[in-house]
C-alpha cells in the first residue's frame, strides 16, 4: 500500500484534471460539442433556413441554395436535403436558382422569431444572464418551443411588444409593430432622437455599443458629424462612433418642440455635498431590481444626495427620502438625475 | 352575432395594447411612486427636516473610513471569536463533567442494576446517549455566547457597515456584501449561517451565500483544529514558540476557508448559478441602543434552541450508529474495523488514514463528535490500552496524552496537516444539509452544497499528501 510514487499519483491527477478541461473548457470543450451536434437536427436546420429567408426577403435579398449553406455554415448535404423536404412541405419554392419563401413557410418563420424575441425578453426579464448571451441562448431555445410555449411565455410576459434589442415581436397571427427609426449614422446634427433599437449583430459590434453602455431608451443629440466619426451627446457624457458602429443604433426622431435636457447625468457622476433630483430609471434595469428600486424611493423628483463614501471606492450610501441607501456603481450609472 | 361582437373587442383590445405602447406598465408604476411621493411631501411634516442625527454621521465616519474600517472590523469580529472560544471553555467543561463524567457512569450504574441486557445498555447509553451529551456539551455553550453577541451588533446596526464595506470584494467574487455577515455568522455555526441568509434578496447571491456558507470555519470544528494544531503543529515548533505556531496554523485554516469562499462563489456565478436573478441593495439603518434584555432572550430562543434541538436529533441516530459498527461482528471483525480497512487505502492517498474518513461518515450529524469518535476507532483497531471500550467515544484531559494514541495509530504530522484541511472542507454537518433544503427548497443545490466541499478536501488533502511525499 505504501509503495506507490506520489509523483505517478499527481501525473494521473493533472491527467484527469486536463481531460476535464477538454471536455468542459467554455465553448469548444469536447462535451458541448458532441451536445451540440446531437442537437442539430434537421428541423432545427429547416427552422434556421426559413428565418434567414424571411430576414434576407424583408430586405429584398433573394438567397440561392449556395448563399443560404454559406450564411448557415452547415454541412451542403444537409442543407440541400432539408430543401428539398421543405418544397414538399410546401415552405419554400425554387424559382431557378433562388429559394423563395412560401404564405406557410413565411407563417412559420414568424412563429419562430417570435419564440427567439419573446425568450430573448424573458431571459431580461426573467433571469440573471448576461445581455451578452441572451441571443445565442434564445438561438438554441426558439427551437425547442412549441406554439403552445410560445403563447404561455408571452402571456406572462404581459404579451411584451419589442424584444430588450428593441426588435417588435410578432404576435401569434403575425402582426408586428412597425419601427420608425433612423440609423444614427443618417441623422443631421442637432437632432434630437431616443434609442428605440440596438442590433444584435455582427457580435463584435454589438459588443462594441455595449461597452460603451449605450442603452435602449436614451435620449440623444448629435453634435458632430464627419466620415471619419459620430459624436452624440447623451445623458451627461460624449460617444464617439465610427459610422458603422452608429449605424446599428436606430433612434426615432423627436419632434423640435421637446425639450433636450443637456444637463441630465447619471447618478455615479454625483459629488459629496452635491444635491441632484431624479428624473428616471433607465430602461436598462429591469424586472426585479427596477421594482426594488421604485421600492426604495428612486421615483421621478425626489432629491438624492452622497451619504456614505466607501473606503474600497464602492458601494456608495445615497441618502433617499431620509434613508441611507447603498447602490454599486453599475446601478447608480442607470439612474439619472439633475442637478 | 354575440360571438363576432366578442371576437370584435378582444380585437379592438389588442389594437388598443399596441397603440399604448410597451412602457405603459412601466410609467404607470412611476406614476402611482411619485405621486404618492408628492402627497407624503404635502403631509407628513418631519421635525428635523432631511438632516440626519449627528451622532450617527460621526459613528458613521469611523466606521466606514479609510484608516479605520477595516482594523476596527478584524478588532470586533476577533472580539468576539475569543471570547466565544475561551468563554465557552468553563461551561463546556462543566457540562461536560455533568453529562459524561457524572450522569453517564450513573445511567450505566443504574442500568446493571436493573439487570438490562449489555447490548440495549451499550446502544442506549453508550450510543445515544453518549452522542447526545456530547453535543450538547460542546455546541451549546459557544453558541449561547456566539449569537447574542452577535444579534447586539446586529441591533446596533453595525451589521449593515460591515456589509457596506466588504462590498466591493464580494462584488468581484459575484456575491452581495451581506455574504460578510452570513459568513462570519457561520463561524458560530453554519446552519444558522444558511438561515441567516435570508437577509440577502437576490436569488443568485443568496444561493452563492449558502453554498460557500459551510467554509467558515464552525464551532463544532474550531476545538478539533486547536487540540491538533496544539498536538502536532506545536510539537514541531521550539517550545517557547509552540503557543503561537499552533495559533497561527488555526488562524491560517480559518483564513484558508475565506479563501476558498470567495473562490468558489466567484467559479458558482459564473457557471451553474449566472442564470439566476441578481439584484442589489443595501440599507444602512440608524444606529440604535440595542434592546440587551429581548435581544439575548431571542437569540437564544430563535437561534441557539432550535440549532441545537436539529443536532440533537441528529446526533442521537448517528450515536447509535458508532455504537452498532463497533459491536456488530462480522466474521472475526467488527463493523467498523471492516470499513478501516477497506477505506485505509483511499485514505493513505489523501495522507489521511481509514479510521478518519470512518469518522466522518458517522459522524455527518455532528463534527463535535469527530475527535471523540477517532479516539474510539484508534484504540479499537490497535488494540492499545485506554479508551472506554467497543462503541464508547471518550476524549481526555490532556493533549499530549491524546498525541500518545493517536501516534500510536500511526499519524504523522501530514496526518495532522490534511486532517485540519479535511476539517475545514468536507461535507456540511447534516443539521446544516436539512436546514439548507428547508431553506432553499431545492435537491439540486442541496446535493451541489453538500457534495462541493468534500470534493474539495478531497483534491486538496490528495495534492498536499503528494508534494509532501515528494520532497
Amino acid at each position: 500500500m505504501n509503495t506507490y510514487n506520489p509523483f505517478n499519483a499527481l501525473l494521473i491527477f493533472l491527467g484527469i484534471c486536463l481531460l476535464g478541461y477538454l471536455f468542459f473548457r467554455p465553448k469548444h470543450g469536447w462535451f458541448w460539442l458532441i451536445k451540440n451536434n446531437s442537437t442539430t437536427t434537421q428541423k432545427v436546420v429547416a427552422e434556421d433556413i426559413l428565418k434567414r429567408l424571411y430576414h434576407n426577403e424583408n430586405a429584398s435579398n433573394y438567397l440561392n441554395i449556395n448563399d443560404v449553406v454559406r450564411i448557415l455554415k452547415q454541412d451542403e448535404k444537409m442543407v440541400v436535403e432539408s430543401i428539398d423536404k421543405m418544397v414538399t412541405l410546401g415552405w419554400v419554392k425554387m424559382e431557378g436558382d433562388i429559394v423563395r419563401l412560401t404564405k406557410s413557410g413565411s407563417d412559420y418563420a414568424l412563429r419562430i422569431i417570435r419564440a427567439h424575441r419573446l425568450w430573448e425578453r424573458y431571459l431580461a426579464d426573467k433571469t440573471g444572464f448576461n445581455k451578452s448571451e441572451w441571443h445565442q441562448r434564445a438561438e438554441r431555445k426558439e427551437h425547442e418551443l412549441t406554439i403552445d410555449d410560445t403563447d404561455l411565455l408571452a402571456k406572462t410576459l404581459g404579451n411584451p411588444q419589442f424584444d430588450p434589442h428593441g426588435d417588435p415581436i410578432p404576435t401569434i397571427s403575425g402582426k408586428m409593430a412597425k419601427l420608425k427609426g433612423v440609423p444614427v449614422s443618417e441623422l443631421n446634427t442637432r437632432t434630437i432622437g431616443r434609442i428605440i433599437h440596438i442590433k444584435d449583430k455582427p457580435d463584435i459590434i454589438y459588443k462594441q455599443i455595449m461597452a460603451e453602455n449605450i442603452h435602449i431608451g436614451s435620449i440623444i443629440r448629435i453634435v458632430e458629424k464627419s466620415p471619419e466619426r459620430i459624436v452624440f451627446h447623451s445623458e451627461g457624457e460624449a460617444f464617439k462612433l465610427a459610422p458603422i458602429v452608429a449605424g446599428n443604433i436606430t433612434v426615432s426622431v423627436l419632434e423640435k418642440d421637446v425639450s433636450y435636457e443637456e444637463d441630465i447625468l447619471r447618478l455615479n457622476s454625483l459629488k459629496k455635498d452635491e444635491i441632484g433630483k431624479i428624473i428616471g430609471i433607465s430602461k436598462e434595469i429591469r424586472g426585479e431590481s427596477r421594482r426594488r428600486l421604485l421600492d426604495l424611493g428612486f421615483v421621478k423628483g425626489a432629491d438624492v444626495s452622497i451619504d456614505l463614501l466607501n473606503p474600497l471606492g464602492e458601494p456608495k450610501a445615497y441618502l433617499i427620502k431620509g434613508t441611507s441607501i447603498a447602490l454599486r456603481n453599475n446601478q447608480a450609472s442607470k439612474i439619472l438625475i439633475k442637478k | 352575432m354575440k360571438q363576432k361582437n366578442i371576437d370584435n373587442i378582444i380585437a379592438l383590445s389588442n389594437d388598443l395594447r399596441w397603440q399604448i405602447g410597451d412602457e405603459f406598465h412601466d410609467n404607470l408604476a412611476e406614476g402611482i411612486y411619485a405621486d404618492a411621493a408628492e402627497i407624503v411631501k404635502g403631509s407628513v411634516h418631519k421635525p428635523n427636516g432631511n438632516k440626519r442625527l449627528r451622532l450617527d454621521a460621526k459613528i458613521d465616519k469611523v466606521l466606514t473610513s479609510k484608516t479605520w474600517g477595516f482594523p476596527l472590523m478584524f478588532l470586533i469580529l476577533a472580539v468576539v471569536l475569543w471570547l466565544t472560544i475561551v468563554g465557552a471553555n468553563y461551561p463546556s467543561s462543566m457540562l461536560g463533567n455533568l453529562l459524561l463524567d457524572t450522569i453517564h457512569p450513573a445511567l450505566k450504574g443504574f442500568a446493571s442494576g436493573i439487570g438490562l441486557p449489555w447490548w440495549l445498555d451499550g446502544f442506549l447509553i453508550d450510543g445515544v446517549y453518549l452522542a447526545v451529551a456530547w453535543v450538547i456539551a460542546v455546541m451549546l455553550p459557544p453558541m449561547a455566547i456566539f449569537f447574542p453577541l452577535f444579534t447586539l451588533l446586529e441591533d446596533f446596526g453595525y451589521l449593515p457597515r460591515v456589509a457596506f464595506n466588504l462590498d466591493h470584494l464580494f462584488k468581484l467574487s459575484g456575491a452581495h456584501g451581506k455574504q460578510a455577515l452570513t459568513m462570519s455568522m457561520g463561524f458560530g455555526c453554519n446552519a444558522a449561517g444558511v438561515v441567516a441568509t435570508r437577509i440577502i434578496d437576490s436569488p443568485r447571491e443568496r444561493l452563492i451565500a449558502i453554498i460557500t456558507n459551510n467554509f467558515s470555519l464552525c464551532n463544532g470544528r474550531w476545538p478539533t483544529q486547536i487540540l491538533i494544531a496544539t498536538i502536532f503543529i506545536g510539537a514541531v515548533a521550539p517550545a517557547s514558540m509552540a503557543g503561537i505556531a499552533s495559533l497561527g496554523a488555526v488562524i491560517g485554516i480559518a483564513v484558508l476557508g475565506i479563501c476558498f469562499m470567495f473562490l468558489v462563489s466567484w467559479a458558482l456565478s459564473k457557471t451553474v448559478l449566472k442564470g439566476e436573478v441578481s439584484t442589489f441593495n443595501l440599507e444602512l439603518p440608524p444606529y440604535r441602543p440595542p434592546r440587551f434584555w429581548k435581544t439575548i432572550y431571542t437569540s437564544i430562543i430563535d437561534r441557539t434552541l432550535i440549532v441545537l434541538w436539529r443536532a440533537i436529533v441528529f446526533a442521537a441516530p448517528a450515536g447509535a450508529l458508532i455504537w452498532l459498527i463497533s459491536n456488530i461482528y462480522v466474521g472475526d471483525l467488527s463493523l467498523a474495523a471492516w470499513l478501516i480497512q477497506s477505506l485505509d487505502g483511499f485514505g493513505f492517498l489523501l495522507g489521511l488514514n481509514g479510521v478518519i474518513l470512518v469518522a466522518y461518515i458517522v459522524a455527518i450529524p455532528a463534527n463535535e463528535i469527530v475527535i471523540p469518535t477517532i479516539l474510539m476507532l484508534t484504540v479499537l483497531v490497535t488494540g492499545i490500552s485506554g479508551g472506554e471500550g467497543a462503541g464508547v467515544m471518550f476524549e481526555l484531559e490532556s493533549a499530549s496524552a491524546t498525541g500518545d494514541i493517536l501516534r500510536a495509530g500511526g499519524w504523522t504530522l501530514l496526518t495532522a496537516v490534511n486532517l485540519m484541511l479535511f476539517s475545514l472542507l468536507h461535507n456540511p454537518c447534516s443539521t446544516t444539509i436539512y436546514t439548507i433544503y428547508k431553506e432553499t427548497k431545492s435537491t439540486k443545490w442541496t446535493v451541489i452544497a453538500s457534495i462541493l466541499p468534500v470534493i474539495l478536501g478531497f483534491i486538496v488533502t490528495f495534492l498536499v499528501a503528494q508534494i509532501w511525499r515528494l520532497f
